[in-house]
């Protein structure tokens, strides 16, 4: 069982500003709605391993991804079937489907759905970073600096906050259930649902009954009360810091530019454009990917110049 | 100072007030204990005093309620939060923020501290409580105690004179109960902090407090220092749970046997005791009225749960249970002891499949675990977890009972006979239409209870069954086990808490680490140990020069062994 739980791991990641953090994955988000390359988004995606691997966080990636990973073959596989355009039939059927008319399966299609799995993964594999590695009350006081009302980011923040007793919660009461001879594979799907609701309605009330509890301690510390609240952690920003931060949105700024240019575009259909490179994109390519391992190459660094 | 004149209080949705009449005036600095049945209003005394009552919960309030001259109506909760610091039973519930530190400093940050002061504050209330070294850890990697004890440093950290507590120990293995008793105490006692609190460990806190409150459906029953409470005829037959050496010093009072003072605890218990020994030399009656262990008759042959050579690895790589044999059989009575983490649970699951042996094998009435299902199982173990929240969730208790029933495949008619006794047995009968989790707390635990005793299961298990529950709730639980296993079935008992089992249980199995340390009947374990042997017995252990028998466990069996 890998925990999704955030636990500082002590790497030089983790000690980066969380604004740098948040910065260089807005960076890799934009960049991989910008982009339908399918190699521009295969080496975003390999751009974020470094962070990953330096962070020491990839058990809880590898879980994450897992379970993407089953996500974009659906996403192909729903591609592949409702799309009908592309020129190389790999499969034809002998029925016809109304509305959808007579399936075909394209490699075209296939491989278009391949490359939109390479987005999701990129975008997912920096989220990492953030789920991760930046402590979710840091993450809290920058949606506060961000100008979120404070209330609705708390009530995000506990909600985070609570789900490792929910997930315990919910283990508990299928066990106990277990013990009363519930099988939940039994049964017609009415009767599985039905099931269910054996774990469904204790957990929803056991939350309801948590949820008062907290509110009410709250209340007894004074939340919500007129005066103006402070914080008791700040988000200071070192000149270290400062210079992170851009080095995390460059490639956002180059990102745009190089769109600007007319490259990174890719066609799937009808024909499988070939990729093809000037020597000017490649090299922009090239300081792209560089520019999205900045961080990688700052983080170890912070330390040193904290000390100085 | 807190005064209250003529308070009722009903919630919205009930007829009866919840609260009657109550006047109560409480001095600055002194230790208020308030105890009584469950459902007395004890909960509901104390969200009154930082107006979570009426602010938070509505309902209709009158007479008045005063805390440092302001009037809790008048005042919201959060401008009394200064003044009333207020920490609650389940320490998982009241903590909000992730590190220790970020969580003492919510309210400071609540009320607009500056940065500089707020750093103070955490400061001290980090030493105040003695968790200095817990500032950085995450709160989700604290044990019971130190959260609770983190949810008394946060409240401390607004500066309140008056804390109060509800149940602050009921969710707590001793050890952590322990913990912050001994935090409490220490603000009364040194900070001259005013502390009411509700508790049900009376043995734990009795010798330290000023004064008790015993509030019974909603009104005070009693109201004095300790020493007079503790003897008024009145309180003991409400069932407020007394310390075993204070019914000992009742008993023996009542036999005509002078007894100058009313020793609180084991230390004045054994002065006490000494005196009367001295003065009426009566030692010489009673070495031949030894106590007889009970369950000294011939087991039978066919052991219900049979455990060989059992090993069991958690998969992040924990070994938690090394080498366990064990025999259970009919009739038994068996606690399993031990500290926490030390293999209780794990060890249990294993009897009705919940996990399975990485090595060695667990055979219950014959049948290997390993090779069958919980759902199986289930028809012959009943397991019974603390929660009984956990449990419910049908409309009624009547569907609540019958699911377990169906799922394991009863016949509509074996299973309306099933229910009826089911309910007629736990005195359910009253809620058989009720929802089950509208009922309060002790009637919930006898509907989770009864929701698996309906099938008769030959064995029955249950995992800290009597954490935080009322002394009377407790012996009624242990009357019913104890009935059910004399129909030749065996009961196993998960817990920690030992006067119980002195009184109750008769085989003990005793686990440190994953190992059996002891395994044996409740006598050879309980008494002349060190920290598991009940009051009694560390008095008794004391009076052995004097030829007490030093294997006595309960103020019961003391009575009959000294009169």
């Amino acid at each position: 069982m890998v925990s999704y739980k955030y636990r500082d791991k002590g790497t030089a990641i983790y000690r980066l500003h969380p604004w740098c953090k948040l910065a260089w994955i807005a960076s890799v988000f934009v960049l991989a709605l910008l982009f339908n390359n399918p190699l521009y988004l295969l080496l975003f995606f390999l751009s974020t391993l470094p962070l990953v691997l330096a962070a020491k966080v990839g058990r809880e990636w590898a879980s994450l991804l897992k379970f993407f990973l089953f996500l974009c073959l659906l996403i192909i596989v729903i591609n592949a079937l409702v799309s009908n355009r592309g020129s190389h039939v790999l499969y034809q059927a002998s029925f016809a489907i109304p509305i959808m008319g007579t399936p075909k399966i394209t490699l075209e299609a296939i491989l278009c759905g391949v490359g939109n799995s390479l987005r999701l993964l990129a975008i997912i594999s920096a989220f990492t970073i953030l789920m991760f590695t930046i402590h979710p009350d840091d993450l809290m006081l920058a949606m506060i600096k961000a100008r979120l009302p404070y209330k609705s980011v708390l009530v995000t923040s506990l909600s985070t906050r609570f789900v490792p007793a929910l997930i315990d919660d919910a283990q508990c009461i299928t066990d106990v259930q277990k013990c009363r001879g519930l099988e939940f594979e039994k049964g017609g799907r009415i009767q599985k649902a039905k099931n269910y609701m054996a774990i469904g309605i204790p957990l929803l009330s056991n939350s309801l009954d948590r949820a008062v509890q907290v509110a009410e301690a709250m209340e007894s510390r004074a939340f919500g009360s007129g005066q103006n609240r402070t914080f008791y952690k700040e988000l200071k920003i070192s000149r270290f810091d400062a210079i992170t931060l851009a080095c995390a949105l460059l490639p956002c700024v180059v990102g745009i530019a190089m769109r600007c240019l007319g490259q990174g575009v890719y066609e799937y259909y009808p024909v499988l454009q070939r990729i093809s490179f000037s020597h000017r994109e490649a090299i922009m390519l090239i300081g792209l990917v560089l520019l999205l391992n900045g961080l990688f190459i700052l983080a170890p660094l912070k330390r040193k110049v904290d000390l100085d | 100072m807190i005064k209250i004149n003529n308070l009722t209080f009903h919630y919205s949705d009930t007829d009866k007030p919840a609260l009657r009449n109550i006047n109560l005036e409480i001095q600055d600095g002194e230790f208020v204990l308030i105890t009584g049945p469950s459902g007395g209003g004890k909960s509901s005394l104390c969200r009154c005093l930082n107006g979570l009552i009426p602010h938070f919960y509505g309902g209709e309030i009158t007479g008045k309620v005063e805390v440092e001259n302001l009037d809790v109506v008048e005042h919201s909760t959060r401008e009394l939060a200064t003044k009333v610091g207020m920490v609650f039973q389940d320490p998982e519930n009241q903590l909000v923020a992730m590190d220790v530190d970020r969580e003492i400093a919510f309210g400071l940050e609540n009320l607009g501290f500056p940065r500089e002061l707020m750093v103070k504050r955490i400061e001290e209330a980090l030493d105040t409580v003695g968790i200095a070294g817990l500032r950085h850890r995450a709160i989700t990697e604290l044990s019971g105690g130190e959260k609770q004890r983190v949810a008394i440093a946060s409240v401390l950290a607004l500066y309140p004179n008056i804390l109060v507590l509800d149940e602050p120990t009921s969710e707590l293995d001793p050890k952590g109960a322990e913990e912050v008793l001994n935090v409490i105490e220490r603000l009364n006692d040194e900070l001259g902090i005013t502390v009411i609190l509700v508790e049900h460990r009376l043995d734990r806190v009795v010798q330290h407090i000023d004064r008790m409150v015993v509030l019974d459906d909603g009104v005070i029953m009693a109201d004095g220092v300790s020493r007079a409470i503790i003897s008024d005829s009145k309180v003991v037959r409400s069932g407020v749970g007394m310390p075993p050496v204070i019914k000992l010093i009742q008993g023996l009072k009542e036999k005509g046997i002078k007894i100058d003072n009313t020793p609180l605890t084991v230390k004045e218990g054994r002065a006490a005791l000494a005196k009367v020994f001295q003065r009426r030399v009566i030692a010489r009656h009673f070495p031949s009225r030894r106590c007889k262990a009970q369950s000294a008759e011939a087991i039978p042959a066919q052991p219900l749960i049979e455990v060989k050579g059992l090993w069991h690895a958690y998969p992040n790589g924990f070994v938690a249970l090394k080498n366990i044999n064990l025999k259970v059989c009919e009739g038994e009575f068996v606690a399993v002891m031990g500290r926490n983490g030390s293999g209780k649970t794990t060890l249990v699951k294993h009897f009705n499949g919940l996990l399975k042996p990485t090595k060695g094998s667990v055979l219950v009435n014959g049948i290997n675990t390993g090779e069958t299902t919980i759902s199986k199982l289930a028809k012959k173990v009943g397991y019974v977890f603390q929660n009984p929240n956990d449990h419910l969730f049908a409309d009624t208790v009547e569907e609540e009972i019958a699911f377990t029933l169906r799922n394991l495949g009863f016949s509509t008619t074996e299973m309306k006979s099933l229910i009826d006794q089911v309910l007629e047995r736990f005195g359910l009968m009253p809620y058989r239409h009720r929802y089950p989790r509208s009922i309060s707390g002790g009637e919930k635990q006898r509907v989770a209870l009864a929701s698996i005793l309906v099938a008769q299961p030959k064995i029955i298990i249950l995992d800290e069954p009597t954490r935080g529950m009322e002394y009377k709730l407790k012996a009624e639980l242990m009357r019913f086990l104890d009935e059910y296993r004399k129909d030749g079935k065996a009961v196993i008992l998960v817990t920690q808490d030992v006067e119980t089992v002195a009184e109750y249980g008769d085989r003990v199995i005793m686990l440190s680490e994953g190992k059996i340390i002891v395994d044996g009947s409740k006598r050879e374990v309980l008494s002349q140990a060190l920290l598991f042997s009940p009051q009694i017995n560390r008095l008794a252990q004391s009076l052995k020069s004097h030829g007490v028998p030093s294997d006595i466990l309960t103020a019961d069996e003391a009575l009959t062994a000294l009169t």
